[in-house]
């Protein structure tokens, strides 16, 4: 039976929790407490002092800043609410043409730059490769997710947020000002 | 008659719905009362259950002697209560038990129970997907099981034949261009009684199907597993009680729904989801059946997940692209079923059955699109319907993935799956017979990457937990081919911290035959482009590209003892292109494809079996990782410097400098931000190119066209998003148009 001490989720998150003690909690009952583990943890790790409200994926957290809800790279670099898909405060490098795509997929393997695009999303703190988005052209980015986190910590979680925020994907309000901007 | 109040099965089935939407249980069960007096009969029951169906489902493959079932394992038995939930499955394939529990419900919504009635020893099929099936080759069958005079379960199998008697040979028709060429057509129809098939329903597969041999032989083991089922089913009856049993199966099956809705609501995170996801079915100036085939086409297949604040989840398919005149669309039965398979992997999978399908809403997708074809295209085909359904599914692994991580769970993460490209040979074998028929090697694929650790190598399938490629000898025996090679593939998963599991490549030489069809077939998979799985910064897998040379010289190249071909190669340096002249050489073709002129002795077919896709930033992967994966030959040594940014000297044996490496990577990030723009900056310039179709291929504009048309809620977003003119639809250009 698995004891998923708050050491063996760090060594699973970082890739050296030996696999016999990976396959004892894959088989056990789950600790009901884990993502207060993972949050700790995380909060161990950043350089920052914000509370850590959801980590969205391994690199970008959603954090409370000065009563904001604001996304964050463990590097201290942020994307603003989260509510708006924070791919529009990121870098973004597109491979759309053909030389750009065989640096990645050589000979027998090329795509064909006009059906397929490789957006690769850069952290403009860091460098890191946060999404890569292999879509053809006009495709919206992917909003990959948009959580409902009041719900999550008022009826899932049985605590509640300090302050409330209206559950609704803000990303096109935010086009649609840079286009009266740009006009 | 069901047990309560002497109720018809069709007013049970009311009853059934009621109960759900008035408690939110299943049969209205608050309380699990079996369960919680006595869980360890409880407990032990399910398994007896559950192992009676592996026994049919071993019983019935053996019987079967075709080769996908005798050697592949590929089919499937079940248990249903009397309205057809399926309570317990075998092994084999778990796309199914969705499509077999609605089809016992269609049987009961058709009056079936007043007209034909319903016996001991009566059988039922339907391979029909205008009813519910999902494509003709596969075979589900259906029979009820009385305990005395009652009605009191039924048990079902389905099968997937070598041939169905399709427009071209085979199970994987993706080439057939309507309803009318998909074959054999067994339409929810009773085809047996008395345990026994009646004489037409023989004489009909004689007649109607390439292989009969094959295809009876799979009747055979069907009938053979689902006897099996009944009859140990009543011996368990006999020793459990009626009461029990009864009890016990409406359990099981919201067991299982509490199970799937209880994970989500502890291991996920309330929410909207959205992924989307595009498969590519590029047939222009291809060998094709009729002339409106002679074209490309892309399929868009968009997933939004709606994670809702009692656990329950909604699926949308809003934006599905349409109907292709190919074997490519599915029906929504079929597709919901598809649906429980990946479900029952990553989120419902303690006891399988139609449990966690109670806790969805799924959107009826779009009429007339790929996935809801017939009510605008009644005569569209569905000869591979799991095609497009199956590169939807994947993004399933992926986003459940991501709601894992959230809460922490990073040990039942995924990334998203690998493809399904097949092999079919059709013709005049060794032994002088004709044979038609899948070889399995797609059957194994990586395993997606997890959140700990990479995926496995061939050891992993979508469609099947049995992931097994067959033995090659027994390969050999059925078809008129030479294993050459058989090898894992280097770089065939995606590119992350960490990696997919590798797919294998399979090296064919056709021998001792006069002449045979291959199909290079698509059972989902991508060529032209490649997956939308970059998950956390990891690139996606490589596309789909086989290879075949064609009148060769390679009969001389063995008498001369000169190298032959036994794996790819590298993708700019490739084995059968250095050293095989053929009349015909492919060496990075678009699948699918069957090959223009049938093949014959000494030609060479490469047959790359896919990897899965990875996840985090390809610069993140431990340099020990890529040092361990250069000295296995799992990656090649470019994409470990160029990709991983890993330096690495070798004199035999690779040796990762740290120092150098580090200092690479530092490079790589700096390039990074040099190269990428803000992505306002970005946008202001595509939306020009958006809106002026720049650089688009056809393909992708009737995508978007169809797509935005269907779903108009989606269209209207995708024009707010580039700020499009509210009238804005893609069309192709003019040149184009006038051509036709
Ligand atoms: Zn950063």
């Amino acid at each position: 039976m698995a004891e998923f001490h708050k050491e063996d989720i760090a060594r699973l998150m970082d890739g050296v929790l030996p696999w016999p003690a990976v396959q004892d909690m894959l088989k056990s009952p789950k600790d009901l407490d884990r993502f207060d583990k993972y949050l700790e943890i995380m909060a161990e790790r950043v350089p920052w002092d914000d509370t850590i409200l959801l980590p969205l994926t391994p690199q970008l957290m959603i954090v409370a800043r000065k009563g904001e809800r604001v996304v964050k790279c463990l590097c201290g670099q942020e994307y603003g609410d989260y509510r708006v898909n924070w791919k529009l405060s990121a870098l973004v490098h597109v491979r759309d043409s053909q030389q750009a795509l065989d640096e990645i997929y050589r000979g027998r393997d090329a795509l064909d730059e006009a059906w397929v695009q490789l957006r690769e999303y850069i952290c403009p703190g860091c460098g890191s490769m946060l999404e890569v988005e292999a879509v053809p052209r006009g495709c919206p980015p992917d909003f990959e997710f948009l959580p409902d986190l009041d719900t999550f910590y008022r009826e899932w979680l049985g605590r509640e947020l300090p302050d409330k925020c209206e559950y609704e994907d803000r990303t096109l309000a935010v086009v649609a000002e840079w286009s009266s901007e740009g006009e | 008659m069901s047990e309560d109040k002497g109720l018809k099965l069709k007013e049970q089935l009311r009853v059934n719905d009621r109960e759900l939407a008035d408690t939110g249980h299943l049969f209205g069960l608050e309380k699990l009362e079996r369960k919680e007096s006595d869980p360890g009969t409880y407990e032990a029951v399910w398994h007896i259950l559950s192992n009676l169906c592996n026994a049919a489902w071993s019983v019935g493959c053996k019987v079967s002697s075709s080769p996908i079932a005798a050697e592949g394992g590929d089919a499937l038995w079940a248990l249903h209560t009397p309205t057809g939930e399926a309570v317990c499955v075998s092994r084999g394939i778990t796309a199914h038990p969705g499509l077999l529990a609605d089809m016992i419900r269609n049987f009961i919504e058709l009056d079936y129970e007043d007209y034909p009635g319903f016996h001991q020893g009566d059988i039922f099929e339907n391979n029909d997907p205008h009813y519910g099936g999902i494509h003709a080759p596969d075979f589900d069958m259906a029979m009820p099981i009385f305990y005395g005079d009652e009605l009191v379960a039924w048990t079902s199998c389905v099968s997937h034949v070598s041939d169905c008697g399709s427009v071209t040979p085979g199970s994987i028709g993706f080439l057939n261009p309507d309803c009318y060429s998909d074959g054999l057509c067994i339409a929810m129809e009773k085809v047996g009684e008395a345990d026994k098939f009646y004489p037409w329903y023989d004489m009909r597969i004689k007649s109607r199907t390439r292989t009969p041999d094959w295809v009876l032989g799979d009747a055979r083991g069907r009938l053979a597993g689902c006897i099996t089922v009944r009859e140990k089913l009543i011996e368990v009856i006999d020793k459990y009680g009626l009461d029990f049993f009864r009890d016990a199966c409406k359990e099981y099956v919201e067991d299982s729904r509490r199970y799937a809705v209880g994970r989500v609501r502890t291991q996920a995170v309330p929410g909207r989801i959205r992924k989307s996801q595009f498969k590519d079915l590029a047939m222009k100036g291809k060998r094709v059946l009729l002339g409106k085939q002679d074209i490309d086409c892309l399929f868009n297949l968009p997933m939004e997940l709606e994670i809702k604040a009692d656990a329950n989840v909604a699926i949308s398919l809003r934006g599905a692209s349409g109907t292709v005149p190919f074997g490519e669309n599915i029906s929504p039965t079929a597709l919901k079923s598809g649906l429980l398979n990946g479900y029952s992997h990553i989120v419902g999978f303690d006891m399988f059955n139609s449990g966690p399908s109670a806790s969805w809403e799924v959107e009826t997708p779009p009429g007339g699109s790929w996935a809801n074809p017939f009510e605008k295209d009644f005569s569209a085909s569905s000869g591979v319907a799991w095609a497009p359904a199956v590169m939807w599914m994947s993004s399933l692994y992926e986003v459940f993935g991501r709601l894992y991580h959230m809460r922490g769970f990073i040990e039942e993460m995924a990334a998203g799956a690998a493809t399904t490209m097949t092999a079919e040979f059709a013709g005049i074998n060794q032994t002088g017979q004709y044979v038609a028929g899948l070889t399995l090697e797609q059957a194994c694929n990586g395993s997606p990457a997890r959140g700990f650790t990479d995926g496995e190598n061939s050891a992993w399938c979508i469609y099947t937990p049995n992931a097994d490629f067959g033995n090659a000898e027994i390969a050999e025996l059925y078809y008129p081919v030479l294993y050459l090679g058989r090898n894992l593939e280097p770089d065939s998963a995606g590119y992350g911290r960490f990696r997919g599991g590798l797919g294998h490549t399979a090296v064919w030489m056709v021998h001792n035959t006069p002449s045979i069809e291959y199909q290079c077939g698509c059972a989902g998979i991508r060529s032209k482009t490649i997956s939308n799985h970059g998950m956390y910064g990891a690139y996606p897998a490589v596309p789909d590209r086989p290879a075949y040379a064609h009148d060769t010289n390679v009969k001389e190249l063995i008498a001369e003892q000169k190298p032959l071909v036994h794996e790819r190669g590298d993708p700019e340096d490739q084995q059968i292109t250095n050293n095989v002249k053929a009349r015909e050489l492919e060496d990075a073709a678009i699948a699918p494809f069957v090959t223009p002129e049938p093949l014959q002795d000494y030609d060479i077919i490469v047959h790359p079996v896919s990897g899965a896709q990875s996840m985090g930033d390809p610069l993140d992967r431990a340099p020990a990782a890529v040092e361990d994966d250069l000295n296995k030959g799992w990656v090649r040594a470019g994409v470990a410097e160029r990709v991983h940014g890993v330096v690495a000297v070798s004199n035999g044996r690779w040796t990762v400098d740290e120092k150098a490496t580090a200092e690479k990577r530092k490079t790589l990030r700096d390039e990074r931000k040099g190269k990428a723009v803000p992505f306002r900056q970005w946008w202001d310039e595509e939306r020009k190119r958006v809106e002026a179709c720049e650089n688009m291929d056809a393909a992708v504009i009737e995508m978007w066209r169809s797509s935005m048309e269907l779903s108009p809620g989606y269209g209207d977003e995708l024009r707010a998003f580039w700020r499009l003119p509210e009238d804005f639809i893609f069309e192709l250009p003019a040149a184009g148009k006038e051509e036709s």
